[in-house]
């Protein structure tokens, strides 16, 4: 029982743009290696939350153990280690391909190299991982395999020369690339007699099984009954289970150097087995724990609300639920005089907020009221505190805040040469600094040090505008810097609504105090009385817009008859306002409290 | 607290128009071949003759013949109606009898007869004085044919006639609507019935939408339709209702003041207080299953008792149509509850201003006039204890 060895073994991951073919390709190796019965192969496997299907992205990290009888007559275990496909995850994927010897780069020839597959293959390169690249959907009319090889060679700078010519969907040069992978991805050379060194590539909560962990042995032997310890943390744990996925559950008696496998060592939650951890033996520790662990922090805020006040516990409930499986999901509870009890959510970026937001309603049958998102500002305060500021309104006054420090990030975005004004308008726009700008071939790789929070309200949408959804973004957080930025507070017939206050910068204050009234006027729905919308900055008015009363709502005629009918019309003007929030006798809808995210740029 | 027995009105519904319109959502059927007039007496008497013991003894007070287009039955079919009705219940002497027709389907001769069978009352469908509205309304009469009925229904005897108008219609401007009241006053009515066009579900206007006038624009039409109407004489006491002094219709008042009344004919609607409370009545829609069943318990499509929260809402939903409101002990009477019932929607009305209860009189202030559906909603079952 010491499990395979390391020369027989390749782990490997599939990096690749949304839609360009992971998940087929993925099958396909499945099918292949006879994995799955052709009964058993519901389409795309690998991504298994139906929403991350529905929107064709990975978030948790699975993996699949295959055995590939190669044409040297030897099997091979391949490792498949499967890596979030989003800005959002960048550190999840980084973890899981240091799990891995080599990746295999999927681009589709009629698309082309995109930023996010240009920023996975330089952490892959950093790692020191063969690179294979694999031109996907060759079978396209609108495949373009030489243009796709000039833009590897280019952008990211690796031979294509060679490169596969493949398609998923039909088959076509898929057992060359498991071949290649035998060839070409070395095997592991961990040290099976060392102590133990097991990397967390993802862990998720399992109802059965509690606290499930993907784990790539680097050095030494893991097996059930072991008592391991977690080396952040410093706890110990006692393996229940360890196995692998193939992609079914399957138990196996040790994982040794260089395998990938699942362990079940009765660890209460997902924040005990923090992804990027090492496991390692208590009796016999390593000395050092793996390199790169890093704890993930959430970067964008908002305020999470039921309409119905009542709803409050099981929100409660199904956000405890939610972060059982999701360590970077973080909530408080939270007051707003508008919109009463509600929590404020951290998440890692925008795609995971919608994700989670979608999640609760849809999952959990949840209304939701969603503040717009913010990012943390660092606030140093005049007694020289440093605050944390998650929510606008909790910014201090003026008078007591030496200096605000926001969040910047650094941006990669990779865009046809014909788009590349647009692109940098946009960039200006957004307060962003050019560090760098290249041309390769047909595209251009643009460098910019942008505010986050500049980001975070409508970068993506504004960015696939003013490409025509060609460019593509990448981004990693820098630091924090200071910058002159305040508060601008929505007032709706004189009162001050704390949900809808955002920070701006001061250079943007009047221009989108303007818009977001605007907006709101638009939003607003007409009501028995005159609704005023004013924006301000401090007591300071900079905008107002009115929504003027509504001339009447009367049913026309009403005699004997039918009187259920009228009952329902009545009934449903009023389900339309349980919708709305009431604030003092105004009723707002819940998109205005997102009012700002549609702000419309295009002055 | 029982109800008190409320005074009756007997409504008779003759569903068949020349052709439907685009607007209409009542009960109302193109009328393909002719029309069996006989039979649907007929129908009609014995559905008369099994509801009449729900009277339980009271005198009739108003009689109304609405449709569909009651003008499209013969003089004489409508006299055999008028006649059977007074032998089956005791209509009062001075019964208000009404009778709706459409300017497309009268001559002097045949207004003479509904005169001469006892029909005391005519509700004349102009609509509009304006040839291109009435096309785009789907009406089958013109702008001549309008004003020859108003002429003929005063020739004939009629002192007492209302005119129904709209407004809001499509394309139609503030000062289109101007007239059309106008010209309507001009005719001496005694009543005028202005309604806003409204796209109801399941007409043809609300699968294919015209384009109306704007909120403001409406708003507008109805602010000059009330000054104008007001000025001649026309006082507003419901919220299409519009009257010359000592004209408001019985019958119609007798639904807003939430009395009783049986719902004879097709898709007809009754309602009848009986020691157990109030009971609703519904008639087989269709004309053919209407008659194939009148005069059997068939025919009652069906029968529903409102609860105690319904009878509120119900009873809110016609008395707060009222301009003037209407007196606090109403309540009590109609429906057996008290005051207390609804004291937390009572507050909540008054809080926002949409009502006032002074000298024992509950009353829509103007806001809660022109918010009446907000204001009734109040008083909806799910509303009344929160």
């Amino acid at each position: 029982m010491s499990g395979w060895q390391q020369e027989f073994i390749r782990n490997f991951s599939i990096i690749a743009h949304i839609d360009h073919g992971k998940s087929t390709l993925a099958d396909r190796f499945i099918q292949l290696c006879g994995g799955l019965e052709e009964r058993e192969m519901q389409a795309q496997v690998l991504d298994s939350m139906d929403l991350e299907r529905e929107r064709g992205i990975t978030i948790k990290a699975q993996s699949v153990a295959l055995n590939f009888r190669a044409r040297d007559g030897r099997t091979y275990r391949l490792n498949m280690i499967d890596t979030p496909g989003h800005v959002d995850f960048s550190y999840e994927v980084s973890r899981s391909l240091t799990a891995c010897e080599g990746a295999l780069l999927v681009v589709d020839v009629s698309q082309g190299v995109q930023a996010q597959t240009v920023a996975n293959c330089y952490t892959a390169a950093e790692l020191n991982l063969e690179i294979l690249p694999v031109l996907n959907k060759i079978d396209l009319p609108a495949a373009d395999p030489e243009r796709a090889i000039r833009e590897i060679e280019d952008i990211i700078g690796i031979h294509a020369r060679d490169a596969i010519r493949a398609s998923a969907k039909t088959g076509v040069g898929v057992p060359e690339i498991l071949e290649a992978i035998v060839a070409r991805i070395p095997p592991p050379r961990g040290d099976a007699e060392a102590p133990l060194k097991a990397l967390i590539i993802d862990s998720w909560f399992d109802n059965y099984l509690g606290t499930v962990s993907l784990v790539r042995v680097i050095d030494g032997r893991l097996a059930p009954r072991d008592k391991i310890r977690l080396m952040a943390t410093a706890r110990d744990y006692a393996v229940e289970q360890i196995g692998i996925f193939t992609p079914k559950r399957k138990q196996v008696d040790v994982l040794s150097a260089g395998e990938v496998g699942y362990i079940v060592a009765g660890i209460k939650d997902v924040r005990s087995a923090r992804v990027g951890d090492t496991i390692t033996h208590a009796h016999r520790p390593a000395p050092t724990a793996l390199a790169g662990f890093k704890e993930i922090k959430p970067r964008v805020f908002a305020g999470l609300y039921p309409v119905e006040s009542s709803d409050y516990d099981a929100f409660r409930d199904a956000l405890e639920k939610l972060s059982l499986n999701d360590a970077s999901l973080q909530y408080e509870p939270e007051t707003s005089q508008a919109l009463g009890f509600g929590f404020r959510c951290g998440f890692l970026g925008m795609l995971h907020m919608e994700i989670i937001q979608e999640r609760l309603e849809r999952e959990y049958g949840l209304n939701l009221i969603t503040t717009a998102p913010t990012v943390v500002y660092e606030v140093a305060t005049n007694k020289g505190d440093v605050l944390r500021i998650e929510n606008p309104a909790k910014l201090p006054e003026p008078n007591h805040i030496a200096e605000i420090r926001e969040p910047i990030i650094r941006a990669t975005i990779l865009v046809p040469q014909e788009y590349v004004g647009g692109v940098i308008g946009l960039c200006v726009e957004k307060r962003g600094i050019q560090k760098d700008m290249l041309y390769h071939g047909r595209q251009a790789m643009l460098t910019y040090e942008l505010p986050l929070n500049e980001v975070v309200l409508d970068f993506f949408d504004r960015l696939k505008s003013v490409s025509r959804g060609y460019a593509s973004l990448d981004y990693d957080f820098l630091e924090f810097r200071a910058s002159d930025v305040c508060k601008l507070d929505v007032l709706i017939n004189g009162d001050k609504v704390d949900a809808l206050s955002v920070i701006v910068h001061r250079q943007q204050t009047d221009y989108r105090g303007r818009e977001l009234v605007k907006k709101l006027r638009e939003l607003i729905p007409r009501q028995m009385f005159d609704v005023a919308i004013q924006a301000a900055i401090g007591s300071k008015i900079i905008a107002r817009e009115t929504v003027k009363a509504l001339r009447k709502n009367v049913t026309a005629k009403c005699y004997g008859g039918d009187i259920t009918r009228k009952r329902k019309l009545l009934e449903r003007q009023k389900e339309g306002k349980k919708r709305m929030k009431q604030l003092g006798s105004v009723e707002i809808p819940q998109e205005a409290f997102l009012a700002v995210l549609k702000v419309d740029n295009t002055k | 607290m029982p109800i008190e027995p409320p005074p009756l009105s007997l409504y008779i519904h003759l569903p068949w128009c020349v052709r439907k319109c685009p607007y209409c959502d009542f009960n109302s059927h193109a009328a393909e071949d002719e029309v069996p007039e006989r039979r649907y007496v007929e129908a009609v008497l014995r559905d008369l003759a099994l509801d009449a013991p729900l009277a339980e003894g009271r005198t009739v007070e108003t009689l109304f013949l609405g449709g569909g287009t009651p003008s499209l039955f013969s003089p004489e079919s409508v006299a055999r109606l008028l006649d059977g009705v007074r032998a089956l219940v005791p209509l009062a002497s001075g019964a208000e009898i009404t009778l709706e027709a459409n300017p497309g389907t009268v001559e002097l001769g045949r207004f003479r007869g509904f005169r001469d069978a006892g029909v005391n009352r005519l509700s004349i469908g102009v609509q509009s004085f304006d040839d291109d509205k009435l096309k785009a309304l789907g009406r089958i009469h013109g702008r001549a044919e309008a004003l020859a009925a108003a002429g003929a229904a005063r020739t004939a005897g009629f002192d007492n006639f209302n005119l129904d108008l709209m407004y809001g219609l499509p394309g139609q401007s503030v000062e289109q609507a101007r007239v059309d009241i106008v010209t309507a006053i001009a005719l001496q009515p005694t009543h005028i019935s202005a309604y806003q066009l409204t796209l109801e579900p399941n007409t043809l206007f609300h699968q294919h939408p015209p384009t109306l006038p704007d909120d403001d624009v409406i708003g507008a039409m109805q602010d000059v339709l009330v000054d104008e109407l007001q000025r001649r004489g026309y006082r507003q006491y419901e919220v299409s209702a519009y009257a010359q002094d000592g004209h408001q219709c019985r019958h119609n008042r007798n639904y807003w003041e939430f009395g009783d009344y049986l719902g004879i004919g097709a898709g007809a609607h009754g309602k009848l207080s009986r020691a157990e409370g109030v009971m609703r009545v519904a008639k087989a829609r269709h004309p053919d299953a209407f008659l194939r069943t009148a005069g059997t318990a068939a025919a009652r499509a069906s029968i529903r008792f409102p609860s105690r929260s319904d009878l509120i809402f119900e009873f809110m939903l016609n008395a707060l149509r009222l301009h003037d409101g209407f007196p606090a002990a109403l309540f009590s009477q109609r429906t057996g509850l008290g005051l207390r019932d609804i004291e937390v929607p009572l507050r909540a009305a008054r809080g926002k201003g949409l009502l006032t209860l002074d000298a024992d009189v509950i009353r829509p202030t103007a806001l809660g006039r022109r918010f009446l559906n907000d204001l009734v909603a109040l008083f909806l079952p799910s509303d009344q204890s929160q």
